[in-house]
Formats: C-alpha cells, sequence, structure tokens
C-alpha cells in the first residue's frame, strides 16, 4: 500500500519537471484546485452522506476574502485567507443549524438557494465589487503577494496543500468521528438510536469542510488574480466540485483525485477539440456522466474498481 | 394595484408548475432538480409548434402538455425507477445530472438566444379602472389557476387520484390492494411533467426567455413547494401566488434586483422557523 | 492521462502545420455559453477582417493593407488566427491563454468579450510580454493596471456617458426639456461600468437622475420595474441591456402604455438582429448608439457589410464590427512593425495614427495613450425609423431628421 502512494506523489513532484511548459503547469495547477475543491466536499458529501449542490457557496467566499483584504487594507491577499475560513464556518453554522434536523432533501435545497443568494447579493453590492468583480496586485510587491511570472510555485503550494488535506482526512476517517460518519451515511436513524450525536457529527462534517473549500476559493483567486460573483459562486462551481467528487467515487479518499485526474485534462481537451466550433458540449458531457453515474453506478469509479478488484482477488488458489 | 394584479398572475403560473414538483415530493420523497428545465423544455415545444406547424396557443398548449408529460414517463421510467431506492446521493444527483443535460442539449440546439413568440401580445390589452391587463398574461394566470385546481380536484376526488395517495401514503398497502406503484409513481411524473409543460408554454405568450431560465425556474418551485409544504397541491397554489406578488412587491418597492433575493431569503427563513409550510405536515 | 496529452500535442501540432510565413495572432472568444452568439458574431467579423487583409479587395481601398495581398511589410506574410473558446470562464482565459502563447507560439493576442476574461487574459500577455489587442470589452481596468502590452480600440464606458451627455446638451439647445433621467441596467460587469459611467457624467452636466433601476439580465417580467419609471417620469430612460430585457421592457412599456419623451438604448440589446423584428411597431424613434453604419450602397462600409453577410447571414452589428476594427488596426500595426517580433509589434502599435477616413467605424481616428486606450474613440447616436436605425446624430454625419419625442407606438 505504501509503495503505490509513494510511487503517485513522486510522480505528482515530478510532474511539472517533466512536462515543462507553462500550459502543462497550468493545467496541473487546475487539476489540484479542482482535486482540493472536490476533496473538501466530499466531506461532507462524500463521507457524512449530506449532497451539497451549493458548495460554490463557501468557495466564493474563500476567493472574496483575500482580494477584499487587498481592495481594503493593501494586505497581501494571503492574509485573507484565514478571514475566508472564519466567514465559511460561520455560513456553515447558519446552513447547517436548521437543515440538519430535517430530512436530506432540505439542506441539499438550502445550499442552492443560500448559494444563489449570495451570489446576487455580490453581484449587486458595490463594496464587494458588484458585478465587475474585484483585482488581486496586477504585480507582486513582494513574495508575500504570491504573484508569480511562473505557475510553478503555485503548483507546489496547491500540492501541498492537497497532500494536507488528504492526510487529514484519512485521519478523520481511521478516527471515531470517521466511525460516526459512515452509521450516519449508511442509517441515519439507526446511527441515532445508537447513540451518535448526528446533528453536532454533520455539522462538524460541514464546518471541516467548509472551511477546506474556503481555502480552495482562497487559492484560486490569489493563482487568477481576479474573481467575480459568476467565477466565485456560481453553479458550475458547485457542479465541478461535485461532479469531480462523484465521479471518483464519493466518500473514499482518493476518489475526488481520481475524478480531477479524469476530468480536468479532458476537459481541456474538449475545449481544444471542440472549443473552436462552439456546441456546448462540455457541459451536455457533464450531465450526462452525472446521469450515468447516478443510474448505474453512484459509488463512481472507486467502487466500480473495488468491485473489479474484488473479483480479481476472490480467484481460487492453486 | 397594477403591481399586485401582475405579481398574481404570474404567481398562478408559478403554482402551476410547482404542483407538480409537490405532486412527485409527496407522493415518492423525490425532489426532482430537473423541474424547471421541464418547464423551459415547455416554453421551446410552444416555440417549435408556432414556427413550424402554425400553431396558436391552445395547440401548443396541449402539445406541450403531451411532449413533457412523455417525457416525463420517459425519465421516470429509464431513471427515476432505479434510482429512487438507492443512495441519497444516486438519487440527488440523478436529476441534477438530468438538469445539466437538459439545459445544455437546449442550448446546443436553440442556441443561447434570446427567444419569444412572435407576436406582441396574443389578444391585446384590456384596461380594467386604471390596471392595464394584457389579455396573455390575464388568460395565462386564470388557466394556470385552472389547472391547479384541476390537479387537486384530480387528486382528491377521482378513481385514479385516490390511488396516487393510496401510494403517496403506503407503498405496501397499495401494491396489497392491488395498486400497482411504477404505474401511479410514472402517471404522478407525467402529470408533473405535463403541468410544467403547460406552464411554460403560457409563459412563452407574454415573456422572452433562454435555455437559462430552467435553473431559475427550479429554484422557484422549490420555495414554492417548501412554503406550501411538501405534498400539499393547494399549499403550492397559495405558495405560489404569494411568491408571485412578494416577487412583484419587493421589485417595485427595493427595486428587481432584489426580487429573486428576497424569495431566496424567504426560503431561508422557513427552513429556520416553519420548514413544513403553510399547509404541510412535517 | 497519458494518451490524453499525446493528443494535446497532436492537436497543438495539427494548428501549427500551417506555412512559417504568417503571423499568428491568438484570439480570444465566448464561443459557447451565455455569450455564445455574440463570441461566434465576433469570431466571423474578425476573420472578415483577416480576409480583407489577407485576401486583394481593391474596391476597399480606404482601408489600409485591404488592395494588396497580405502584409506587403512582412513580404506578403498572412495573418493566421487562431481560435480558442474561453467559455466566459475567466480563469479558462487565463489558462487558454497560456495555451496560446506557449504552445502555439502566437506572436499577438486578441479577445475577448467579457471584461473578466479580458482582464486575466491580457495579464498573461503582460506577463509574456505579448502584445493583446481587445477589440471590445468595455471595463475600465483593462487598461487602467499600468500595463504596458494592451491595446484598446473601442470607446469605453466613460466615453459613451460623455457622448450622452453631449447629445443632451445639444437637445437642450434645440429647446428640448432634459432635467432629469433615469438609467435602467443589466447589473453584470457591461451594465455595471456603463451605468456607473452615465450616472458620473450626469452629475458633472446637472442632469438629475431620477431613477437607477439594476436588475438581473434575462428577467422574465419587468413590470415593477416599468411602473416605477412611469411614477418617476423622467424626460429620458437610458436602457443599459441585453436582446431579451430590451424587447421585454418595450413590450412591457407598451401593455401599461408608459411612453417616456425618449428612449436611448445603449447598443448591446437595442442592436440585437432580434430587436428591430420583434418590437418596431412599439419602438419607432427609440434611439441607440454604434460607432457602426453600415452607410450608402457602394460605400466601402457597405461593400464590407456584405462581406460579413455573406459569411454570417446577417448584418453586422456593431460589437463585431468594432472588433472588426481592431483586428484591421493591429494588422495595419504589424505591417509597420515589418516583423513577427513581439516587442516590435508593442512598439509599432503605440505609434497608431489611423485617420477617421482609413476606418470602416465612425471614430475619429485610432490612437493610443500610453495607458493603451485610444482616445480617439467615440460614437454614433441613431434613431429606429421604421424597420431600420438611422444615423441622426452627431448633426455633421447625420443622415436623417432626429425625432424627439419619440413616437413609440402612437
Amino acid at each position: 500500500m505504501k509503495l503505490p502512494l509513494a510511487a503517485l506523489a513522486a510522480a505528482f513532484v515530478a510532474y511539472p519537471l517533466i512536462l515543462n511548459d507553462p500550459f502543462y503547469h497550468d493545467i496541473g495547477v487546475s487539476l489540484l484546485l479542482a482535486a482540493i475543491s472536490a476533496s473538501a466536499w466530499n466531506v461532507i458529501g462524500g463521507y457524512a452522506g449530506q449532497i451539497s449542490v451549493g458548495h460554490g457557496m463557501f468557495f466564493g467566499i474563500g476567493a472574496y476574502a483575500p482580494m477584499l483584504v487587498y481592495r481594503y487594507g493593501e494586505l497581501p491577499p494571503v492574509v485573507g485567507v484565514p478571514l475566508g475560513i472564519a466567514l465559511s464556518l460561520a455560513l456553515a453554522g447558519v446552513i447547517g443549524l436548521p437543515t440538519f434536523r430535517l430530512r436530506g432533501h432540505y439542506f441539499s435545497m438550502a445550499t442552492i438557494a443560500v448559494a444563489e443568494l449570495i451570489r446576487i447579493y455580490v453581484s449587486t453590492a458595490d463594496y464587494l465589487g458588484a458585478a465587475i468583480g474585484l483585482q488581486g496586485p496586477a504585480v507582486g510587491r513582494g513574495w508575500w503577494d504570491l504573484i508569480f511570472r511562473s505557475e510553478l510555485p503555485y503548483y507546489y503550494i496547491f500540492l501541498g496543500t492537497l497532500a494536507l488535506l488528504l492526510y487529514l482526512t484519512y485521519e478523520m476517517q481511521r478516527s471515531r468521528f470517521g466511525f460516526y460518519l459512515r452509521a450516519i451515511r449508511a442509517d441515519e436513524r439507526a446511527a441515532a438510536s445508537l447513540g451518535v450525536p448526528v446533528r453536532m457529527v454533520k455539522l462538524k462534517a460541514l464546518m471541516v469542510s467548509a472551511a477546506f473549500t474556503s481555502v480552495a476559493g482562497s487559492l484560486y483567486s490569489i493563482k487568477t488574480g481576479f474573481i467575480d460573483p459568476e467565477s466565485g459562486f456560481g453553479l458550475l462551481v458547485s457542479v465541478q466540485m461535485l461532479i469531480t467528487a462523484a465521479l471518483g467515487g464519493a466518500g473514499t479518499l482518493f476518489g475526488p483525485l481520481v475524478g480531477a485526474l479524469i476530468l480536468v485534462p479532458l476537459q481541456a481537451a474538449t475545449n481544444t477539440w471542440f472549443g473552436g466550433s462552439g456546441s456546448g458540449l462540455t457541459y451536455i458531457l457533464y450531465g450526462g456522466i452525472i446521469v450515468l453515474l447516478a443510474r448505474f453506478e453512484p459509488g463512481g469509479l472507486g467502487e466500480l474498481w473495488g468491485r473489479v478488484a474484488g473479483r480479481w482477488r476472490v480467484r481460487p488458489a492453486g | 394595484m397594477q403591481v399586485i394584479v401582475g405579481g398574481l398572475l404570474l404567481g398562478a403560473i408559478y403554482a402551476l408548475f410547482s404542483a407538480g414538483l409537490t405532486l412527485i415530493w409527496g407522493m415518492m420523497n423525490f425532489i426532482n432538480f430537473a423541474h424547471g428545465e421541464f418547464v423551459m423544455l415547455g416554453m421551446y415545444v410552444a416555440l417549435t409548434v408556432v414556427m413550424w406547424l402554425g400553431g396558436g396557443p391552445t395547440v401548443f398548449s396541449f402539445i406541450a402538455a403531451g411532449a413533457l408529460a412523455t417525457l416525463g414517463i420517459a425519465v421516470y421510467f429509464s431513471l427515476i425507477r432505479h434510482v429512487i431506492r438507492g443512495p441519497m446521493m444516486a438519487q440527488i444527483l440523478s436529476t441534477f445530472g438530468l438538469a445539466l443535460l437538459l439545459r445544455y442539449a437546449a442550448f446546443w440546439v436553440f442556441s443561447a438566444n434570446i427567444v419569444s413568440l412572435p407576436q406582441t401580445s396574443f389578444g391585446g390589452i384590456y384596461n380594467v379602472g386604471g390596471i392595464f391587463l394584457p389579455a396573455s398574461q390575464l388568460l395565462s394566470g386564470v388557466v394556470a389557476i385552472a389547472l391547479t385546481i384541476g390537479l387537486h380536484m384530480l387528486l382528491t376526488r377521482t378513481a385514479v387520484g385516490s390511488r396516487l395517495l393510496a401510494v403517496a401514503e403506503d407503498r405496501q398497502a397499495a401494491m396489497l390492494m392491488g395498486i400497482r406503484p411504477n404505474h401511479m409513481q410514472a402517471l404522478a411524473w407525467a402529470l408533473a411533467a405535463g403541468a410544467a409543460g403547460i406552464a411554460g408554454a403560457l409563459m412563452a405568450m407574454s415573456y422572452p426567455w433562454s435555455p437559462s431560465v430552467g435553473e431559475t425556474f427550479g429554484l422557484t418551485a422549490f420555495v414554492v413547494v417548501t412554503l406550501g409544504g411538501f405534498g400539499s397541491v393547494p399549499g403550492a397554489l397559495y405558495a405560489g401566488l404569494i411568491i408571485g406578488l412578494l416577487q412583484a412587491l419587493s421589485a417595485y418597492w427595493l427595486g428587481p434586483i432584489y426580487k429573486d433575493m428576497v424569495v431566496y431569503a424567504l426560503f431561508a427563513a422557513l427552513l429556520w422557523l416553519r420548514p413544513q409550510g403553510l399547509l404541510g405536515t412535517s | 492521462m497519458a494518451a490524453v496529452f499525446a493528443a494535446f500535442a497532436l492537436s497543438a501540432a495539427a494548428t501549427q502545420a500551417f506555412a512559417a510565413d504568417s503571423v499568428k495572432i491568438g484570439v480570444l472568444f465566448p464561443l459557447t455559453g451565455n455569450a455564445a452568439a455574440a463570441g461566434q458574431a465576433s469570431k466571423a467579423a474578425v476573420e472578415v477582417a483577416a480576409e480583407i487583409i489577407n485576401g486583394k479587395h481593391p474596391e476597399l481601398a480606404d482601408i489600409p493593407l485591404a488592395a494588396e495581398e497580405g502584409l506587403p511589410g512582412l513580404g506578403g506574410a498572412k495573418l493566421e488566427l487562431i481560435f480558442v473558446d474561453h467559455q466566459g470562464n475567466p480563469s479558462v482565459a487565463q489558462q487558454q491563454a497560456l495555451r496560446l502563447v506557449s504552445q502555439d507560439k502566437v506572436n499577438v493576442l486578441f479577445g475577448a468579450y467579457q471584461s473578466s476574461c479580458s482582464l486575466t487574459a491580457t495579464a498573461v500577455g503582460e506577463r509574456y510580454g505579448i502584445p493583446f489587442m481587445v477589440g471590445d470589452s468595455a471595463a475600465l481596468n483593462i487598461t487602467g493596471r499600468g500595463f504596458k502590452w494592451v491595446f484598446r480600440v473601442t470607446p469605453i464606458a466613460s466615453d459613451y456617458a460623455a457622448t450622452y451627455m453631449r447629445f443632451f446638451a445639444d437637445m437642450k439647445k434645440q429647446g428640448k426639456t432634459i432635467n432629469s433621467i433615469a438609467i435602467v441596467n443589466e447589473n453584470t460587469d457591461y451594465g455595471t461600468s456603463v451605468a456607473d459611467a452615465v450616472e458620473a457624467e450626469a452629475k458633472k452636466s446637472g442632469i438629475a437622475v431620477a431613477l437607477r433601476v439594476p436588475y438581473s439580465a434575462n428577467a422574465t417580467d419587468v413590470g415593477p420595474q416599468v411602473l416605477q419609471l412611469k411614477d418617476k417620469n423622467p424626460d429620458a430612460v437610458i436602457f443599459i441591456s441585453y436582446t431579451s430585457d430590451s424587447i421585454l421592457y418595450m413590450k412591457t412599456m407598451r401593455n401599461v402604455d408608459y411612453l417616456p419623451p425618449m428612449v436611448i438604448g445603449d447598443d448591446s440589446g437595442f442592436s440585437d438582429p432580434s430587436f428591430i423584428p420583434a418590437v418596431f411597431d412599439i419602438a419607432q424613434g427609440a434611439m441607440n448608439r454604434s460607432a457602426w453604419d453600415i452607410g450608402k450602397p457602394g460605400s466601402t462600409t457597405s461593400k464590407i457589410n456584405d462581406m460579413y453577410k455573406a459569411k454570417t447571414g446577417r448584418d453586422l452589428d456593431d460589437t463585431s464590427a468594432r472588433n472588426m476594427q481592431a483586428m484591421l488596426a493591429l494588422g495595419e500595426a504589424i505591417n509597420r512593425a515589418g516583423s513577427t517580433d513581439p516587442e516590435k509589434i508593442r512598439d509599432a502599435l503605440a505609434k497608431t495614427d489611423l485617420k477617421p477616413a482609413q476606418l470602416m467605424m465612425g471614430y475619429d481616428g485610432v490612437k493610443f495613450d500610453q495607458t493603451g486606450q485610444n482616445i480617439l474613440a467615440s460614437t454614433y447616436l441613431i434613431q429606429l425609423k421604421d424597420k431600420a436605425y438611422k444615423l441622426v446624430w452627431p448633426d455633421k454625419a447625420a443622415e436623417a431628421k432626429l425625432d424627439w419625442p419619440m413616437k413609440g407606438w402612437k
């Protein structure tokens, strides 16, 4: 188990050095960002089984915070990261508290509605840049502004963040908290009757998820140097997180990463092949993938792999 | 006053398509994230009928209803039936994915251009005591209310209706009574989708649209259904009217930007204070 | 995944299979998504521009480089356009710009319609020292960041606002009453930046803004907004809206029988080909702005329109025309640079000085200040008469008489 993991890690570290070209670096950065967001979503959506369809709100908050501290305080954007986390935690509480005592659907609907609410509000609020959006520093004033000419530093920062997130998720999964999550996901009522503090656990999971999604958002806006309501809070942001995690296998540790490894290059490729003709094929593809997943393999590729691998293992000896 | 009437007329249409959503939710404990897209498709059916067959409102409304009802049944049998017994993830993903599929397929087929039916308005404008009522809006509103009430009657006063409700109440018991849940559920989907289709056709008479309107309608339907109480068609009627009114008033008093925000904020408030809505049972 | 990357490399190579004898221009547009229609129209427009430069078009002799084939300053080299779709997403715009620079090795970048995408894509150009020509995005800070590699030919929000105020001043001189106006704008970056500029200019000119109504584009029902307008009764209403909203507003105003003395549309929706057919009977006399006018049959502009129409089946609209003009100006500069070296192209751009007679647009010329903005950009005002817009202001270019108040449906 350790060896493949080490190999994987080595591959990721070496990738930008092997494919040493800004465009491929950027794809790598996008891939890592997608993996981080999806893995963050995975905590509440996969492990806890509470499907958030509006997770973009946490991403957006995390994305706006650095741009705001830069705009109003002339501070390095990275200072906004803890601010984003704090706000996201608060929002998680506001949403989670009322909805987690109700059926799962309410939570899902609440996530869409609140995400839309925030998006509309931000697009009308002048102090938040309104629809025009906010820009970060055009040129870095020092290394702390994190404006790099090359994509490479971003790549390694994102890689480190992903590694940290996956490690924390792994530890969580192994702990009693992880056990509670699995119980809740399997059968909420049964778990409650066994003494699992269901509401508290769900809330905690949402908060962890929100915090990391916020970090992902901050990384995005720092790297892109620009944020507006659509790229921060748009529906597509939420959908990307969800489909990436679900495709690879929600509720598994590496599922989101697998999803990202498939979807990000696929997206870039379809854009290259079809982009010029303008047919919007990418999203039809997304929709189709999601429907097929739901219909045939809701556990995503992770589950599919598990079954296939299982069949191999169950070979009679000799 | 004009504002109020306008809001109510639009609200009636909200009520119509939300009634379908609440029916499905009540019967199968299932949220159809693609409901807004059904409405959107109804609008495009109307457009296609007008452009290719030259039909009038009655014609395209019927065709929209029929086409969407068929789609509803197809969706049920190919997708919903399978995921309904599965994990929550699959249920939510299924119609969510369907919504994306339908929306972007519409973008592909119809392009992102905003379209509207070729006439300025069907039948002119009535002036009732200083309030201007375009005939098309008036007609749409009245028909919408009539259909919603009709749906309610169907559910509560007819044999078919009681079979539907029986399945909603207790699937096992209904089976024991010889009712086939699958058929009833498919019927529910047909009704819901058909209602959405007609609602779309009615709206197409007065307002322009593009494939992206499905998203907004879907969310509006959610709010209406939550406010009205899950499973309650009369609830959907009242809630639809209230939401339509609320939107129009907030647009007038606060500014049009806020009209959607107010609706979503109301939703958030409902979740905190009264999630079962006006007429629902928890 | 390796297979996917291999496919990349192949497709990138395929795009480069063109002759070495060409100037590569990377063009970023939204070819899918909400703005796809505009993106596709602009794509067609810049393709026509490249065709004008690359081919022999002596009938368009006013336009620099039309008469001969290719760029004489580079030995007849042709412009090669490489199109990418940024889907309206600023992050994708950034990535695609990177691809154009590092994979396709373009000499110049061009784009990008949405201001958010132009902002991120121009940053890439700046970082890698590739000139970026902005044909249409209106946000002020695209040229306001101290960048050296960004150039913008099109007028911006403040130019439009100033035009409107000059127009109002003219009208007042002719005895019309203009004490208050209303601004109705859709609330994405386009609508907001123009509305902000108009509000600021109105204040400077001493015209009161009776009402400012930002709304969400793609609105289904604008009844309440129109009633607000009716209550305030301004002397003119300026609409900064996309197509469906523009049509919806006109129809709703008709429904409640509210006709302001004048309606001015800020291009966009009012210029869309579907606007006139949808509301010509109720919107007679509505005004619009356009720096593009098809002109009399046989004129250069009319011939250009014919070329575009042959390609797309539609008349050239203002936004696409602005992109076409920017591409023509770019070609002229590259020709003067005499090289595909980005630094030389940039220097040539900075020295651009095109006269009005050399333009297809109604600008006063093309000359860039040190931020890269064309300081001679300007616009006409046109008015809907029957089923077409006619140029009515400024007087020196007018081809029809201006009607004030507008007739509407009466």
